[in-house]
C-alpha cells in the first residue's frame, strides 16, 4: 500500500517535471530572445551615454558664446549711448548759442526802431533803410534752425530708448543660459547615475555660477505704454487698497 | 548746488541711458552696480533720490528699498523703481516696501525727467 502511494508521488513529480519542460520548451526562445535585446541594446545604451556626455561638455561652451555676445551688444551700446550724450551736449550748446542770437537780435531791433526814426528825417535814406531791413532780420532762419535742433534732440532720445531693447535681450539670454545650465544638471545626473551603475569615475566640465545672475526671463521690449499705466494706477493707490477690478481693466 | 540721483543698475547702458537723460536736465549721478554698492555709497554721499532696479546681484532692489526705510537719516529719500519685472504683485510690493514711484522698462525718458523733478524740484 505504502509502495503504491510513493509510485502515485514519484508520477505526480514526474508529471510537474514535465510541465516545467513543456513552460521551459515554450519560454526559452523568449528568454532567448531577451539575452540577445539586452546584448545589442547595451552597446547603445553606452552610445547614449557617450553622447550625452559629449552633449554636457558642450553646453559651457554654448553658455559662453551666449555670455560673450551679451558682453558685445552691452559694450556696443554704452559705446553709442556715449556717442548719443556727446550729440546731445553739441546740439544744447549750439541751441543755446542760437538762442542768444536771438536775445541779441531782438535787442538790435529795439535799436533799430529808434535808429529808423532818426532816419526818418534825412529823405535820402529811406532807400538804405528799406534794403538794410531786407538783409538784416535772421530770425525767421534761426527759428527753423531751432526747429530743427529741436527735431534732431527728439530724435536722438529715440535712439537712446531704442537701445535698451539691449538690457532686455541681456536678461532674456540670462534666462536661456539658466536654462542651458538647468538642462546640463539633469543630464549630468543621468550621467552619474549610468556610469554609477558601471562603477566608472565621470570627469565633467565644471561650470562657475556667472557674475549677475539677476534677470528677468519674461523682460520684454515694447514701446506700448499699458503694463506703465498698470504700476501708474498702483502707485497712485499707494497705500490704500488697489482695486482689483481696475487692474485686471488695465491687463485685459 | 546739484541735486545727487543715485542709480542702481547691474546694466550698464541702463545707468548710461538713466545718465544720459539726468545730467542734461542738471542732475548729478552717482552710478552702481548692485544694491550692496549702493548700500555702501548711500552714507558717504550726499543722496538727493535713488533711482533703483529691483533685479541685482548681492542684494536686490526691494531689499536695498528695506534698508534705506529703515535706517532713519534714509527713510526720506525718495525711491523710484525701474525695472522690467511689470506684474501687479511686484509692483504692489515695491511700494509696500516704500517706492514712491515704478517705472517699467524700456522706459521713456522724458518719463524719468518728470518723476525726478516731482520729487526734487
Amino acid at each position: 500500500m505504502k509502495q503504491l502511494k510513493n509510485m502515485t508521488d514519484l508520477f505526480d513529480r514526474l508529471n510537474d517535471l514535465k510541465i516545467a519542460f513543456s513552460y521551459g520548451e515554450k519560454y526559452i526562445p523568449i528568454i532567448q530572445s531577451i539575452i540577445d535585446f539586452m546584448k545589442e541594446t547595451v552597446p547603445l545604451l553606452e552610445n547614449i551615454n557617450s553622447s550625452i556626455s559629449d552633449t554636457t561638455n558642450k553646453i559651457p561652451k554654448a553658455k559662453d558664446q551666449i555670455n560673450n555676445v551679451s558682453n558685445a551688444t552691452e559694450l556696443a551700446t554704452t559705446e553709442i549711448l556715449d556717442i548719443v550724450d556727446s550729440i546731445s551736449l553739441e546740439i544744447e550748446k549750439v541751441e543755446n548759442d542760437a538762442k542768444a542770437i536771438l536775445t541779441k537780435e531782438e535787442e538790435k531791433r529795439k535799436i533799430w526802431v529808434q535808429i529808423k526814426e532818426i532816419l526818418k528825417k534825412n529823405p535820402e535814406s529811406e532807400n538804405l533803410v528799406q534794403k538794410y531791413e531786407e538783409y538784416h532780420s535772421v530770425q525767421p532762419e534761426i527759428q527753423k534752425i531751432l526747429e530743427v535742433f529741436n527735431k534732431t534732440r527728439n530724435d536722438v532720445n529715440n535712439i537712446a530708448l531704442s537701445l535698451q531693447v539691449q538690457d532686455i535681450t541681456s536678461q532674456q539670454l540670462a534666462a536661456v543660459n539658466h536654462l542651458i545650465e538647468s538642462v546640463r544638471e539633469k543630464l549630468t545626473s543621468l550621467i552619474l547615475h549610468l556610469n554609477e551603475s558601471e562603477g566608472k569615475e565621470v570627469d565633467l566640465v565644471k561650470i562657475s555660477a556667472p557674475a549677475g545672475a539677476a534677470f528677468d526671463p519674461d523682460a520684454e521690449y515694447t514701446k506700448s505704454k499699458e503694463k506703465q499705466d498698470v504700476a501708474d494706477v498702483l502707485v497712485n493707490n499707494n497705500y490704500t487698497k488697489t482695486s482689483q477690478d481696475e487692474i485686471d481693466k488695465l491687463f485685459s | 548746488m546739484k541735486k545727487v540721483i543715485l542709480v542702481a543698475d547691474d546694466s550698464p547702458s541702463i545707468r548710461k541711458f538713466v545718465s544720459f537723460a539726468l545730467t542734461m536736465k542738471g542732475f548729478e549721478i552717482i552710478s552702481c552696480a548692485d544694491g550692496m554698492e549702493a548700500l555702501e555709497k548711500l552714507p558717504t554721499e550726499k543722496i538727493n533720490l535713488v533711482i533703483t532696479d529691483l533685479n541685482m546681484p548681492n542684494l536686490d532692489g526691494f531689499e536695498l528699498i528695506k534698508a534705506i526705510r529703515s535706517n532713519d537719516e534714509m527713510k526720506e529719500i525718495p525711491i523710484i523703481i525701474l525695472s522690467s519685472l511689470a506684474g501687479s504683485e511686484e509692483i504692489q510690493r515695491g511700494i509696500e516696501f516704500g517706492a514712491n514711484s515704478y517705472l517699467i522698462k524700456p522706459f521713456d525718458p522724458k518719463r524719468v525727467v518728470y518723476e525726478v523733478s516731482k520729487y526734487l524740484n
